[in-house]
C-alpha cells in the first residue's frame, strides 16, 4: 500500500531553442535547473507558460522526448503540435523565454520487462518513444520501432528515430497512403512481426486513441503485454485535483484490489497523471475511455 | 526561497490569527480539494509553516467521483466536476490522518454529508481525534446530486445542523458556503447562530462550458464549479458581505494567487484566507502568498495582521440595503428572499463595526 515518495519538483526552465519539425510540429529544447530529477521514458512534465505570453492558465502536460545532462542541469527535448491557446503560446516563445517545469511526473514505460521491446508510435506519439529508443540503445538492448502516420510528411522525427535505432533496433514504417514503408496502420505492421514463442515481445505504444485501442485489441488477442501511454485533460498533474480519471476494466479493478493507493486513483478510476500515463492496456476499460 | 538571516534583523510582522479555539501562526490555509490530504505536496511545502491544511472533503463512504471529463480550463480559471472523490471516513482516519499528523500540519478536516445525520456521524467519529484542530463543513459542493450547495442553502437547515454538530467537537467548526445563493450574509448569520466558529466564503461558482463540435458540455456533467482568478472579484464581494454580516471570523476563498490577492480579502474583513487552484499551477503557491503578504505588510510598517484586517471595509453600502433592517446596521444583502424573523436575529447592535474579531480573549 505504500506509494513511492514523490520526487517531482517545480523548477525554472529556459527555452534554449525551438524549431519547426515538419508537418506543423515543433521541437523544443528546454534548459532546466539541476533540482529536476532526470525523467524516465514515458514520464511527462507540466510546462507552465508565462501568463503574460499566454491566455493559458493551467500548465500543459508534455511527454519528454529526449534528455541530455548539462553541467548545471538538464536539456529536455519536447516534440509537440500547436493545437490551442497554450501550445500556440509555447510555439511563439523565443530562445531565452522562461517556462517553469514541474516533474518528472507519472510512471513511464517499464522497459526492463523481459522480452523484446516493440515500440509502437503513431504521429506525435513518437515523442516519448524516441526517448525510450534512446534509453534502450544506451543499455545495449535490441528493440523494434514501428512508426506510423498518415503520410511520409507526417512521420515527424523520422531522422531522429533512424539515429536512435542505428545498430540496435529495426525501424518499421507504415503510412496510410503508402508513401513510406508499408501501406496501412501500425497494427498491420505489428502483424508482420511474427511473435517468437521463445522470445516474447512487450509492446510500448503511444499515439492517437484509436491506434492505442487497436494495439490493445491486437495484444489481447495474442496474449502479448502492451503498455500504452494515455492522455487526459489535467490540472495539477500530481494526483491532487482528481481531474484526470481513466476507467478501469474488471481486470484493472481486480489487479488493484479494493483500496489502491489513493494517489493512484480508486477502484473505478485510475488517475492518468500518477498511475499513468503508461498503463497495461488490459487494465483500462476501452469502451469507457473516449 | 526564504532568507531567514535577513528577515530576522527586520521587525517581524505578527501574522497570528485566532479562529474560534484555533490559534494559527498565520492566516494562510490550503483550500479543500486543492491540496489532497496534505502529504502529496509535503515534499515541496513544509506544512508547519502554513496557517493550516484543509484536507479534501471526506464523506462517510468512499466516493469514486464523477466520470471524465472532470475539468475544463476557462478564461482565467477552471471548471471542475470532481464529484467529491475521496477515500471515505475509515481510510481517512487510519491512513491519512496519522501521516498528516506526523508532518506537523495544523489539520482542518473537511467533511461533507448529504444529510445532517451524516455530518453528525462523521463529526462523531472524528470530533475527538487528536491532532485535528478544526473541521470545515462543506455545505457547498456544486457537483453532487444530493447534499450539495443547493440543499444546504437554507438558513434554517444550516443553523439547526450546526447546532447539532456543535457539541460533538471542541475543535473549531468552519462552515463553508456557496456563493450561488440569494444572500451569503444571511447564510453566514445562520451559521453564526448555529454555533459555527467561522464561515468560509466561498466555494466555487456554478458554471458551464460547451464543446461546440459536440454541442454538449465539455464536462461529463452539464455544470461544474468555477475557480481561479476569474472568480476573485465575485468571491471578494461575497467575503465582504459575509464579514459585514457576522461577528465570527470569515475565511476568504476564491481566486487567490498572490499575497496581494490575500490582502484584499483581509482588507474587507477576512480573518484568514485559503489558497486553492493556485496550488495546481505552483504547488508552493500558499507559501508564496504568505511570503508576499508578510513582505507587503513589513514594507508598510504594519506590525500586526490584525491592524490590516477590515481596514478597507466599505462603510457606505454600494449594494442594496435591506429596507427591512434598521438603518445604520452593517449587515447588507443584495437581494432578499427570506424575510423570516429568524433572519433578523443576526442583526447586531450598530456599535459593532469593521469586521473586528469579537471572540478574541
Ligand atoms: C501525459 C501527456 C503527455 C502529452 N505529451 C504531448 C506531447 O509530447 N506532444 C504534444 O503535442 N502533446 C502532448 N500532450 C497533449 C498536450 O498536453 C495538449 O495538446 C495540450 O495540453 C493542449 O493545450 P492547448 O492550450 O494548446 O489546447 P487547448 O485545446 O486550448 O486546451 C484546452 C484544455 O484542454 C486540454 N487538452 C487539450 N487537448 C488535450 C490532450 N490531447 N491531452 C490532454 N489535455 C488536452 C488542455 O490541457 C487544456 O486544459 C500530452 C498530454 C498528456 C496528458
Ligand atoms: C478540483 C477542485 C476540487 C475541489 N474540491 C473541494 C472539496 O472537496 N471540498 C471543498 O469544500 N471545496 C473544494 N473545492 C473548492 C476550493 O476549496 C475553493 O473553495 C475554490 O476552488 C475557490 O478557490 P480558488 O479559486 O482559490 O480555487 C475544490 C476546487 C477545485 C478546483
Ligand atoms: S491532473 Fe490532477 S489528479 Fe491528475
Amino acid at each position: 500500500m505504500t506509494v513511492a515518495v514523490s520526487a517531482w519538483r517545480q523548477v525554472r526552465g529556459r527555452v534554449d531553442q525551438q524549431a519547426d519539425f515538419g508537418a506543423g510540429h515543433r521541437w523544443l529544447e528546454l534548459r532546466v535547473t539541476a533540482e529536476l530529477e532526470p525523467p524516465d521514458p514515458g514520464q511527462f512534465i507540466q510546462l507552465l507558460i508565462p501568463s503574460h505570453a499566454s491566455g493559458a492558465f493551467l500548465p500543459r502536460p508534455m511527454s519528454v522526448a529526449s534528455v541530455r545532462p548539462l553541467r548545471d542541469g538538464l536539456m529536455l527535448g519536447f516534440l509537440y503540435v500547436p493545437i490551442g491557446v497554450g501550445t500556440h503560446a509555447l510555439a511563439a516563445l523565443p530562445a531565452g523565454a522562461e517556462v517553469e517545469a514541474l516533474g518528472p511526473l507519472g510512471r513511464g514505460f517499464p522497459l526492463d520487462r523481459p522480452g523484446t521491446p516493440v515500440l509502437v508510435a503513431g504521429g506525435r506519439g513518437v515523442a516519448p518513444l524516441l526517448f525510450a529508443a534512446e534509453s534502450l540503445a544506451r543499455l545495449g538492448r535490441r528493440f523494434e520501432l514501428l512508426f506510423g502516420a498518415r503520410d511520409r510528411a507526417h512521420l515527424v522525427g523520422l531522422d531522429e528515430a533512424r539515429r536512435r535505432v542505428a545498430g540496435r533496433g529495426r525501424l518499421h514504417l507504415s503510412t496510410d497512403d503508402g508513401s513510406a514503408g508499408i501501406k496501412g496502420t501500425v497494427v498491420e505492421a505489428l502483424d508482420r512481426l511474427s511473435p517468437r514463442p521463445d522470445h516474447p515481445m512487450v509492446i510500448h505504444a503511444c499515439g492517437p486513441h484509436a491506434m492505442l485501442a487497436a494495439v490493445a485489441r491486437w495484444a489481447a488477442e495474442r496474449r502479448v503485454t502492451a503498455w500504452v501511454a494515455m492522455e487526459s485533460v489535467m490540472a495539477c498533474g500530481t494526483g491532487v485535483c482528481r481531474g484526470c480519471p481513466l476507467a478501469r476494466s474488471a481486470r484493472g479493478r481486480a489487479a488493484f484490489g479494493s483500496q489502491p493507493p489513493s494517489l493512484l486513483g480508486n477502484r473505478d478510476y485510475a488517475m492518468c497523471c500518477t498511475e499513468g500515463p503508461v498503463f497495461d492496456s488490459r487494465d483500462l476499460d476501452w469502451e469507457r475511455i473516449e | 526561497m526564504r532568507a531567514p538571516s535577513r528577515k530576522s534583523r527586520e521587525p517581524k510582522v505578527d501574522l497570528s490569527v485566532r479562529i474560534g479555539p484555533m490559534e494559527l501562526r498565520n492566516p494562510v490555509l490550503t483550500a479543500s480539494g486543492t491540496f489532497g490530504y496534505g502529504d502529496e505536496y509535503a515534499h515541496v511545502v513544509p506544512l508547519p509553516s502554513l496557517g493550516g491544511v484543509i484536507t479534501k472533503t471526506v464523506t462517510l463512504e468512499p466516493r469514486a467521483g464523477n466520470p471524465p471529463q472532470r475539468i475544463a480550463e476557462t478564461a482565467g480559471g477552471m471548471l471542475n466536476t470532481i464529484g467529491l472523490e475521496n477515500v471515505g471516513l475509515l481510510r481517512f482516519r487510519s491512513e491519512k490522518l496519522p501521516r498528516l499528523r506526523s508532518l506537523g500540519a495544523v489539520i482542518v478536516a473537511s467533511i461533507g454529508g448529504e444529510t445532517p445525520g451524516e455530518l453528525e456521524r462523521l463529526l462523531g467519529a472524528l470530533g475527538g481525534e487528536p491532532g485535528i484542530a478544526g473541521f470545515e463543513i462543506n455545505f457547498s459542493c456544486p457537483n453532487i446530486a444530493r447534499g450539495g450547495a443547493r440543499y444546504w442553502a437554507v438558513p434554517r437547515r444550516l443553523e439547526r445542523t450546526l447546532a447539532r454538530l456543535r457539541p460533538l467537537t471542541r475543535g473549531a467548526i468552519l462552515a463553508k458556503l456557496s456563493p450561488d445563493v440569494t444572500s451569503v450574509g444571511d447564510l453566514a448569520i445562520a451559521c453564526e447562530q448555529g454555533g459555527a466558529d467561522a464561515v468560509t466564503a466561498v466555494n466555487t461558482f456554478v458554471g458551464m462550458a460547451l464543446d461546440l463540435a459536440r454541442r454538449s458540455s465539455k464536462l461529463s456533467r452539464a455544470t461544474g464549479g468555477l475557480s481561479g482568478p476569474a472568480i476573485k472579484p465575485l468571491a471578494l464581494q461575497r467575503c465582504c458581505e459575509a464579514a459585514r454580516a457576522v461577528r465570527i471570523p470569515v475565511i476568504g476563498s476564491g481566486g487567490i494567487l498572490s499575497g496581494l490577492d490575500a490582502l484584499e480579502f483581509m482588507a474587507v474583513g477576512a480573518a484568514a484566507v485559503q489558497v486553492g487552484t493556485a496550488s495546481f499551477i505552483r504547488p508552493r503557491a500558499a507559501l508564496q502568498v504568505l511570503e508576499e503578504m508578510e513582505a507587503f505588510l513589513r514594507e508598510r510598517g504594519v506590525r500586526r495582521i490584525d491592524d490590516w484586517r477590515g481596514s478597507a471595509m466599505p462603510s457606505g453600502d454600494a449594494v442594496d440595503e435591506d429596507p427591512g433592517r434598521k438603518p445604520g446596521l452593517r449587515a447588507v444583502t443584495i437581494v432578499r428572499a427570506d424575510r423570516s424573523p429568524r433572519n433578523r436575529r443576526g442583526v447586531r447592535s450598530p456599535a459593532f463595526s469593521r469586521g473586528r474579531e469579537s471572540r478574541r480573549a
